[in-house]
């Protein structure tokens, strides 16, 4: 049976995994670690909260313009800027766009890049961690010499190079997000690596005949599964920030594509005219996403990690 | 120590390179050549083999990299022909005022953090520990731009107190009383946000180390609590704060060309964002480089200082 299995509450079972029946004559949740994982993600309130927040966002941008119908392609100069009304429940912006058929049309341009690019970003940044922590050697050196130098440059600054340099359009801007984001997870999957290459079960599939290809895509990147999902949905909620903050920097996808961070950026030169349907909606729209994220990464640590759950 | 400092030098040195070989990549990268990116479009034959023949740009690969870096070493980080000046120019003029900035509010963020964070932890799991706890999450999940636009939004727009816009003119001008109100708001922007970083990395410090066995025997040996508090568990809890500083130091220079971007405070942010927009690649490659190399330097030195307060680092590494 797997040594790591993330197990809950590790004090109430006995060697053989049988739980131990706890005061009150109750048995504890019992089955395969990842059904502990989800009992204790599950257990914790605000992790089923950001997980609701989710569904409801990704329901909202999705769903919602099919019930709600705006026309988000052409614009309409005589009805810019109007302030939320029975016909524009969150007014219209600078060119006329219905506000809350936009939220959800930028909405989806900020959910696909955050996940898409996380997605990409952890995929090669696993492999590459995985690869350079299992080989070793110089060539580990080189490839965290490689990873080190570009986590030197500011994030911020090397997006708006790439940014500046190509021009965006969606899948653009998602390369140049995982460009930067891959970084991390190589890093933290290197140093698991380097644990779990030692271990016995390595040694075990060797003698088995097992090739090396095999071990690390069998047996090492599904050993670090905890600390890669953990940091995918952390990778979400950055890249959702990040994309937006180029977006507002004014290197984001080209109208009439948008995305949240593009939105605020066009309500800007309106902070002083009191038009608030411009800022505040897509900001918020922003903070309870990554919010929502962050709540989920936060438990899936609790829920993988062994060590913490004594908290 | 000294092996500890060598092999950490060491390491820097090589990442600097890292970064140097990064961005000649990236000069190669530009579309159409980068004779073309800096000329123009517009830009005859003739004036493209001058340029490439001035800057080594008809050598052979290695050769030109090997030029690109001995004028790095010279301090010659490019020219702008937009800006008609030389990046180490710009840099001269900009970077003061940023570090002016950056130097304010990290200092203001730390003074406020370590207070917080400490409390925090003193009264764990009590109303305001969940209050401040809370307030930094929504803190640090907020795009720094959002914050910023509604400070502007309610102490410019609303109270019409403060200046929506950072202190212009020469740097010594500055901290003179007509323009230190137009440093509150870019100050608070880049401030809240770090305060909601170190406050939460505070806390866990503090409850690290308050369960050592430390805490233990200096209260049996008749130790105040305020005297165990302050003498024994803050001081070895501010340690891991001082490596954070330097692993922050990437964040907080990106938190800063947003903050200047918005509040257009006349620093390298600004510059940078500025260049991006007009595509001016020599200032973007040649500000990227000193940031990358402030970063290595700020990681360093938070070691070799962590290594000093700190002889298990020493042994261990």
């Amino acid at each position: 049976m797997s040594v790591r299995a993330p197990v809950t509450e590790l004090e109430n079972l006995t060697p053989g995994g049988v739980p131990v029946v706890v005061e009150g004559g109750e048995a504890k949740v019992t089955g395969s670690a990842w059904k502990l994982a989800a009992y204790v993600f599950l257990e914790n309130r605000l992790a089923v909260l950001g997980l609701a927040f989710v569904i409801l966002v990704v329901l909202f941008c999705f769903v919602g313009p099919l019930i709600y119908r705006t026309d988000q392609i052409n614009t309409d100069i005589t009805q810019i800027t109007q302030a939320p009304s029975a016909a524009h429940p969150l007014g219209t912006d600078n060119v006329g766009y219905d506000v809350l058929g936009r939220l959800m049309v930028g909405g989806q341009t900020s959910l696909e890049i955050g996940l898409i690019a996380a997605l990409l970003a952890t995929t090669f940044g696993v492999l590459w961690g995985a690869v350079a922590g299992f080989v070793g050697g110089w060539l580990d050196q080189l490839m965290m010499r490689i990873v080190d130098s570009l986590l030197a440059i500011p994030t911020l600054f090397l997006l708006l190079v790439l940014a500046a340099m190509f021009v965006p359009s969606v899948p653009m801007l998602i390369f140049i997000v995982a460009l930067v984001a891959w970084l991390v997870p190589a890093r933290l999957i290197r140093g698991e690596t380097l644990s779990l290459r030692s271990r016995e079960f390595v040694d075990a599939v060797r003698v088995m005949g097992g090739s090396d290809f095999r071990i690390v895509l069998r047996h090492i990147i599904p050993n670090t599964i905890g600390t890669i999902m953990v940091n995918a949905t952390f990778q979400v909620a950055d890249a959702i920030l990040t994309i937006a903050a180029l977006s507002f920097l004014g290197l984001g996808v080209p109208p009439p594509a948008t995305n949240w961070g593009g939105m605020l950026s066009d309500g800007v030169s309106y902070t002083f005219a009191g038009y608030w349907w411009l800022i505040y909606p897509a900001g918020l729209a922003i903070v309870i996403t990554v919010v929502a994220f962050n709540l989920i990464g936060d438990a899936m640590r609790d829920a993988f990690e062994v060590r913490l759950q004594r908290r | 120590m000294t092996g500890f400092l060598v092999r950490r030098l060491g390491q820097s040195a090589i990442v600097v390179l890292g970064v140097t070989i990064i961005t000649f990549v990236l000069t190669r990268l530009l579309p159409g050549g980068v004779a073309r990116a800096i000329l123009g479009s517009r830009a005859s034959p003739i004036e493209i083999a001058q340029f490439n023949h001035d800057n080594g740009l008809d050598l052979p690969g290695w050769q030109q990299y090997f030029y690109y870096l001995v004028q790095l070493i010279h301090g010659n980080l490019g020219f702008s022909y937009r800006l008609n000046e030389s990046v180490g120019g710009l840099l001269q003029d900009h970077l003061p005022k940023t570090i002016i900035l950056l130097g304010i509010s990290t200092l203001l963020a730390l003074a406020i953090a370590v207070p917080l964070g400490m409390m925090q932890a003193v009264r764990r799991n009590k109303l305001e520990d969940y209050f401040f706890t809370s307030l930094s999450f929504a803190l640090y999940s907020m795009p720094p731009f959002w914050l910023a636009l509604i400070l502007i939004i309610f102490f410019s727009a609303n109270l019409n107190i403060l200046p929506p816009v950072g202190p212009q003119g020469a740097i010594s001008t500055y901290l003179d009383p007509a323009q230190i109100s137009a440093l509150v708001l870019p100050v608070a922007a880049l401030a809240l946000v770090t305060i909601a970083l170190f406050s939460r990395y505070m806390r866990s410090s503090m409850l690290d180390n308050l369960v050592q066995d430390y805490v233990r025997t200096a209260r049996a040996k008749g130790v105040s609590t305020s005297g165990v508090l302050y003498r024994h568990v803050l001081r070895n809890a501010l340690i891991p704060i001082v490596t954070l500083l330097g692993l922050s130091l990437p964040g907080i220079f990106s938190g800063a060309l947003i903050t200047e971007a918005i509040f257009n405070y006349p620093g390298m942010g600004l510059l940078f964002w500025d260049s991006a927009q007009t595509r001016d690649y020599p200032v973007l490659l040649g500000v990227t480089v000193v940031v990358a190399v402030a970063t290595v330097v700020g990681n360093l030195l938070a070691d070799v200082f962590y290594a000093v307060v700190d002889p298990r680092v020493r042994i261990a590494a």
